[in-house]
């Protein structure tokens, strides 16, 4: 293919009454990124075209845009990667999503900045600094707990395609969590009560919906999903009591007393006799298309070699207290499959990293 | 030909609200030709919850699970994306961390067992793929599946992330529009094929996340005219049927649309009959199919 197609979101609000999309043609070049298309585009067909960019070098964060339906980084994905993942001839970009637009693929970062200011992005120190005038210092597994979370970018991928702010922008998103993490997680740090008062605020934090888009997404490897998994586990530790919590314990009780979880029981559990309540009529419902395991009302059965499974229980309580669990590095990371397949999708190849 | 025997891991849905799901399972695997032994003595994964406390007792619980796979020597096969995903994310941990490994271990050593590392954790989709083989499946199809739209509804852990994951790209995967297409059905394209069905937060924010995102779910695969959504996951099934009409409710539309299991959408193909597959087991209505089909 020697040419490709970029189809570009436009939208002016002050002469546009509805965005609509604008396609360039131009020559396939090798190693050519989307920014660089761009710019293309721009010098020589349409200098109206508006987008943000700075360092041309993944470094940056203010080329955040949705390529093909994602939001990646514009300097960071190549145009031919792009045709052969897509197995297309054009390349559609638009801006993030979930933030409002302010003209083609800007986007507007104030009410990304007001929800970050809320969790005070940045360090405030418990103690004064060491009378020897040595810095604050860290022993090298405390820092590595927050190494990768440090490296964010603030380029807002993760904001775009975060299914959870899609149904609700008051939820704070994973790049705020992410960050509140890198300061709460942070031994130095002497404001965590109140950084977890804000993102426990009507539980916030258990808004996610884990769906894995951010750390997906994310083009500096900060695994913010895994960030905030981290917090829930601080904040269990510290002892705030969460539907999170709560479900948590469930599902501990029912792998130590019957290996799987009774689902029937659930609700009630969960939410108490007001809760079962409220979802009488559902479990009806359940009930009459033959969804109800009735002998999980009474118990229902245990899985095979449940002693076992106790034993293991009481001493993995037991010995978690002294087990450090290294953050595992991600960057690069492509599952290698071992197995011979017939027809496979080409990923293990092409790698997530254009 | 490769046999195609594998260690089954059933999770907790299927043998709880989705009893239809084990059920088709079981049969669909008999008709294909795959020989599902079911691990009796495996627990609950964890599903995110027990590993968002105490991360240790969940890997530890999880390489039991995987150790009971490596008792038999077969790769363990699931038919739920949030087990395929804790159970991989064990893996992974493990396998790249000899001192947590070694750590688990000390543990199930005391109960007789160890961790190797030698049982793959693979989904019942990707082995129709890539066990069974769509040719194979192709020539099974007794009643191609040609006058159906159907919307395929990944499900996030089947697809993200690819570090953990990594079957098929998770920008643009394809491995269910393969098996539509292989028993003579029409993929159709929707804004949510990628989408998260909110499940996991239905305790914390069932009306302000979970039920709006249900809603956009099913209402994407309306709009494109889909016949039925088909989803590999029971927890997205849940979310996307039996709580379909909750979903409807607080959002104020009326969608209907019905929702399939994977392998109740292969058996319909390949000559089972609904009633078998317990397409009636299903709170939005499958009527219309169930009449197409017959």
């Amino acid at each position: 293919m020697d040419k490709f197609k970029l189809k570009v979101f436009r939208y002016d609000p002050t002469k546009d009454s509805e965005p609509y999309y604008k396609t360039y043609e131009l020559p396939v070049e090798k190693g050519m990124t989307v920014l660089a298309a761009l710019f293309k585009a721009k010098e020589e067909q349409d200098p109206t075209i508006s987008f943000r960019y700075n360092c041309r070098a993944a470094i940056c964060g203010s080329c955040a845009m949705r390529i093909n339906g994602h939001a990646t980084l514009a300097c960071k994905v190549q145009i031919t990667h792009l045709l052969d993942k897509y197995e297309t001839d054009t390349v559609t970009v638009e801006p993030i999503g979930n933030v409002k637009t302010l003209k083609d693929l800007i986007y507007d970062m104030d009410w990304l900045v007001d929800k970050l200011k809320k969790v005070k992005p940045w360090f405030i120190p418990k103690e004064p600094p060491p009378a020897d005038g040595t810095e604050y210092r860290q022993d090298p597994y405390d820092h590595h707990r927050i190494d990768f979370a440090s490296d964010c970018i603030l380029c807002a991928s993760c904001m775009s395609d975060c299914n959870a702010l899609k149904a609700n922008k008051e939820y704070l998103g994973p790049m705020v969590h992410s960050k509140a993490y890198r300061f709460i997680a942070d031994t130095r740090d002497g404001e965590k009560k109140e950084r977890f008062e804000v993102i426990l605020d009507d539980f916030n934090l258990e808004w996610c919906v884990r769906c894995m888009e951010c750390t997906t997404r994310c083009p500096k490897e900060v695994q913010p999903y895994e960030n905030i998994i981290r917090l829930r586990i601080m904040a269990a530790e510290a002892g705030y009591k969460t539907p999170g919590e709560i479900h948590a314990e469930i599902f501990e009780k029912d792998i130590y007393n019957r290996g799987l979880l009774n689902e029937m029981l659930l609700p009630m559990r969960q939410e108490g006799i007001l809760g079962a309540i409220k979802r009488a009529p559902f479990g009806i419902k359940m009930m009459l298309k033959g969804k109800v395991n009735y002998a999980d009302f009474f118990g229902g059965h245990k899985v095979k070699r449940i002693e076992e499974v106790q034993k293991i229980y009481e001493l993995a309580k037991q010995k978690e207290k002294e087990v450090k669990i290294r953050l595992p590095q991600i960057m690069g990371v492509i599952y290698e499959d071992k197995r011979k397949t017939r027809k496979r999708p080409n990923y293990a190849e092409t790698g997530g990293n254009e | 030909m490769a046999e195609l025997k594998y260690a089954f891991y059933t999770g907790c849905s299927a043998k709880g609200v989705a009893p239809e799901l084990y059920n088709s399972t079981k049969l669909v695997a008999e008709k294909l030709g795959m020989e599902l032994i079911e691990l009796e003595a495996a627990t609950c994964c964890g599903a995110g919850a027990v590993q968002e406390k105490d991360e240790f007792l969940a890997l530890t619980i999880n390489a039991r699970n995987l150790a009971l796979a490596e008792e038999l020597g077969l790769d363990l096969l699931t038919i739920c994306n949030t087990c395929t995903l804790m159970l991989r994310e064990t893996k992974f941990k493990l396998d790249n961390d000899p001192e947590l490994k070694d750590a688990v271990n000390e543990v199930l050593k005391e109960a007789g067992l160890e961790y190797k590392g030698t049982s793959e954790v693979t989904h019942f989709l990707w082995e129709v793929i890539d066990g069974v083989g769509l040719d194979k499946l192709k020539d099974m199809v007794v009643r191609p599946l040609k006058e159906f739209n159907i919307a395929p509804f990944y499900g996030c852990h089947i697809i993200r992330p690819p570090y953990l994951i990594g079957y098929e790209d998770p920008d643009n995967p394809k491995s269910i529009e393969m098996i539509i297409e292989a028993i003579g059905g029409n993929p159709v394209d929707h804004t949510a094929r990628l989408a998260c069905c909110g499940f996991h937060s239905f305790w914390s924010a069932e009306d302000k996340v979970t039920l709006k995102l249900t809603a956009m779910d099913a209402q994407s695969a309306k709009e494109e005219k889909a016949d039925f959504m088909v989803t590999p996951c029971p927890l997205c099934h849940t979310q996307l049927d039996a709580m379909q009409e909750e979903a409807e409710e607080r959002i104020g539309v009326n969608i209907g649309m019905p929702v399939l299991h994977l392998p109740q959408m292969i058996g319909l193909a390949i000559g089972l009959k609904p009633k078998e597959l317990g397409l009636e087991k299903h709170v939005v209505s499958t009527e219309n199919i169930v009449q197409k089909v017959a």
